[in-house]
């Protein structure tokens, strides 16, 4: 395996001049010719190292460095605490700055609807969606249900239990628009993670659960557990064969939603640099890599178009929630 | 004996000079960290986890294991000398470890403490090594509805917890579920009790609590009691090299004490979700039920620190278990592996030791190598630790409260947590002072929020239903054993002290 790892590290070095030279010809280097960035960066990541939002902005900050995007330093700082409250709290007092970046993740919505933020998602200035985290509807590969349709025909004479992760939580809000489309009724049993999901499935507990690709798939590879059907508009190579809660007609139009925020009021030359950028990052391979190992779904909207989607995601977020009475 | 080729296999890799060097380096971090009040193995994975960015993963695991299991090691030299738990896992080892340096016995306690840690490691990864695909089945049948008789069973030890005055130790006990209480409520969404401050939505951490519970408690009584002005400004007696190796009465008495904590915190270990501190409580309960002087527990009883200092250790090397074959993390510090896993591209589940053998057996073979390199460590560190008790109190106790305060900010840079630090300190004062039981608010807050969810999801899975503990067999065999201890328990205990009376005689 070591072996392995670095004949994987060498090929990287080999994209990465390949790449480069790409960029020489093209010449447009997005920062050449301007002021900004001409000081440290700090990139919030509102949740702990490890985590999703962590493991982005870390990467993120890897290919601005290995093509030289990004001069000046970068800082990654972890502030965590409350559902991301502390972090995007941290990022609401910097308003104005030109160098005070964070990251996206279904919090951004959910927390200020839960307690008693200063900030809401239409204060932060959007720079670009990524990618989408999709979760799929997943029962134990012992289970008697092969297939979604056999899942949703029993479940309508009778209701299945379904883990999540949390209750105001994007997982809660795709199985209960899935479900309502579908035309059954569920008991929804909510878990502070994933892994504790994963092991009331395991005991049998719970019917079915719902969790990300990345998340699922090494249980899904044994045969442990088997996705029936996933959220998301594309289902990732590894799941193949899964069909698309769009393909059964059920489309529930929600995903954790990965993309980069900068703080309010953002000078508008910097808004311009890092929308140039992050239209240069997607390309790369190391980007490519980053989306395939951790299975997410690729998902890019820059600018306005990133603001409009905020708008409306955090409308629907708090409809639905709303309309079940989980919060005010 | 495709076991023992494997942990040759294993034992090659993890003697690779480079990985050896991350292993020692993990091991030095974690001992480190773990002496911090606050900052705990979870902290210090987090800590250095960006590091392992891109690094080769078998080494990344190697050090960042390491620093999981040396933090249990760390975590009771404070808890031993200061009385401040330094982690979660070592709430246990401050009931008799601290009254043990009292009596100036600090340097045997320590050594002790050493010596069970590696025992408990030790003894945590042999069963790994023998038996991870048993106790993973084990693991698989843990649902909200054992999680939750779990937690009962936890909260049993709450009736050793309580002490003397059972008035005072009840309501002990409901302060710490009332703390529980707070934060976002995980069935309803909705927050309790935060009073609009975002940073409490997550709820009351319980690490701060017992810091400033045990800890600064224990510093305003001492100066409450005046003891920072008798014998010399001294914290303790404590006589230098006459008085630092353990006598072999010691190693005799605990030498089942050892192998009880390290099999009970091993298995309770292996429960995803139940962790090193809930395993060090029920194995310092069971060995004062066992005890042939169960009144001398609380009073410096080298049983009492033993045994939750063996358990400890082997629970964070049951939690592997979980963590290796199922992917499922049995505390914090194992969640935060978890998510390292992913980070260098590895696919936990079932299937992650047989893809990746190289790093699951290069993991359990450093950890035999880990545990020795710590034991080293620990016995040429003790002497400098134990200087400590040499500084005058007026230098110690301002820097106790200033490193406690940095300790604990520096987790989670929350000014919340501190306040709530310093809160807890007032209110260990007035606690120690009135006979209240400050490890039984700790025990009640950790509890208290793991019965409440896992009864609200067990009750919603049954759709109200309380016969779903007696339809699946792994709640019905918890209930057994849980009635088997409360009604063995005391019978060995009457039994013990009808076989000494007569010696007595």
């Amino acid at each position: 395996m070591n072996e392995l790892w670095k004949s994987a590290k060498a090929q990287g070095r080999l994209a990465t001049i390949a790449a480069t030279a790409l960029l020489g010809l093209a010449a447009v280097s997005p920062a050449a010719a301007q002021d900004y960035p001409s000081e440290s960066l700090d990139m919030t990541v509102a949740f702990a190292p490890g985590g999703g939002n962590d493991v982005m902005s870390r990467g993120i900050a890897e290919i601005l460095q290995k093509y030289d995007l990004y001069p000046e330093n970068i800082e990654i700082n972890n502030r965590v605490g409350g559902s991301g409250a502390v972090g995007w709290g941290y990022l609401y007092t910097q308003t104005g700055s030109a160098y005070d970046i964070s990251t996206t993740s279904g919090s951004l919505f959910t927390t200020p609807l839960q307690a008693d933020t200063p900030w809401t998602v239409d204060d932060f200035t959007p720079i670009a969606l990524l990618a989408a985290d999709d979760l799929a509807l997943t029962v134990l590969g012992s289970s008697r249900w092969n297939t979604v349709e056999e899942f949703i025909a029993e479940a309508k004479e009778k209701p299945p239990v379904i883990a999540g992760t949390g209750t105001v939580n994007v997982d809660f809000i795709v199985i209960a628009l899935f479900a309502e489309k579908a035309g059954f009724e569920f008991e929804y049993v909510p878990f502070n993670s994933y892994p504790d999901s994963q092991t009331a499935l395991l005991s049998g507990a719970v019917d079915a659960l719902l969790g990300n690709p990345g998340e699922i798939i090494g249980m899904v590879d044994s045969k442990d557990m088997r996705a029936l059907a996933y959220s998301g508009p594309v289902v990732p190579p590894e799941m193949e064969g899964v069909p698309t809660m769009a393909d059964l007609g059920f489309d529930p139009g929600i995903s954790m939603p990965r993309g980069l925020i900068m703080a309010p009021d953002a000078p508008q030359e910097a808004v311009d640099w890092w929308i140039k950028t992050m239209q240069f990052i997607v390309t790369t391979p190391e980007w490519k890599e980053y989306i395939s190992t951790n299975l997410l779904t690729e998902y890019t909207l820059f600018g306005d178009d990133f603001a409009t989607f905020l708008e409306k995601k955090n409308v629907s977020f708090a409809e639905t929630l709303r309309s079940r009475g989980f919060v005010k | 004996m495709e076991i023992f080729s494997d942990l040759m296999m294993g034992m090659s890799v993890a003697l690779h000079p480079a990985n050896l060097l991350y292993l020692l380096v993990g091991a030095f971090v974690g001992m480190t960290i773990g002496v911090i009040p606050g900052f705990g193995p979870a902290a210090g994975i987090a800590l250095l986890l960006p590091v392992t960015f891109g690094m080769d993963p078998v080494g990344a695991v190697m050090m960042l294991s390491a620093i999981y299991y040396g933090a249990m090691y760390g975590g009771s030299i404070t808890a031993i000398l200061i009385n401040t738990p330094g982690d979660a896992g070592s709430v246990a080892s401050t009931l008799d470890g601290f009254p043990l340096a009292q009596q100036g016995r600090a340097g045997p306690a320590l050594v002790m403490q050493a010596v069970a840690s590696f025992t408990g490691g030790t003894v945590g990864v042999i069963l790994i090594t023998l038996l991870a695909p048993l106790f993973s089945q084990v693991a698989r049948n843990f649902g909200p509805p054992e999680y939750f008789l779990l937690a009962i069973m936890g909260m049993l030890t709450l009736i050793v917890m309580i002490g003397g005055n059972w008035r005072l130790g009840v309501i002990s006990a409901l302060i710490g579920f009332a703390l529980g209480t707070v934060g976002v409520d995980l069935e309803s969404g909705r927050s309790r009790y935060t009073f609009g401050s975002a940073e409490l939505i997550g709820g009351i951490n319980f690490i701060p609590v017992a810091i400033g519970l045990f800890g600064l408690g224990e510093l305003f009584f001492a100066f409450y009691s005046g003891s920072h002005k008798k014998r010399d400004g001294e914290m303790l007696t404590y006589d230098g090299k006459s008085n630092f190796w353990p006598n072999a009465r010691d190693f005799i008495e605990t030498r089942f004490t050892l192998v009880r904590g390290s099999i009970i915190g091993f298995v309770v270990g292996v429960i995803p979700g139940a962790g090193a501190a809930i395993a060090a409580l029920i194995a310092y309960s069971v060995e004062r039920s066992v005890s042939p002087r169960p009144e001398n527990f609380g009073k410096g009883e080298m049983a009492g620190l033993v045994a939750p200092e063996a358990a400890n250790n082997a629970a964070s090397s049951g939690a592997m278990i979980p963590l290796l074959t199922l992917g499922i993390p049995g505390s914090a510090s194992t969640a935060i592996l978890l998510a390292a896993f992913l980070m260098w591209g590895l696919r936990p589940g079932p299937l992650l030791m047989e893809q990746n053998p190289e790093f699951a057996w290069g993991l359990i073979a450093s950890m035999y190598l880990g545990n020795m390199a710590l034991l080293l460590i620990s016995i040429f560190a003790i002497p400098v630790f134990v200087l400590i008790l040499k500084v005058p109190y007026r230098i110690l106790a301002p820097l106790v409260v200033v490193v406690c305060t940095l300790g604990t900010f520096s987790v989670n840079s929350s000014y919340m947590e501190m306040y709530i630090m310093l809160g807890a300190g007032v209110i260990g004062f007035f606690m120690r002072l009135y006979g209240f039981s400050p490890a039984a608010v700790v025990l009640a807050l950790v509890l208290g929020p793991l019965a409440e969810e896992s009864l609200r999801q067990t009750l919603t899975i049954s759709r109200g239903s309380f016969g779903i503990f007696i339809t699946r067999p792994a709640s019905l065999s918890i209930i057994v054993v849980t009635i088997a201890l409360l009604v063995l328990l005391p019978l060995i205990q009457l039994y013990g002290q009808r076989v000494r009376k007569p010696k007595a005689s």
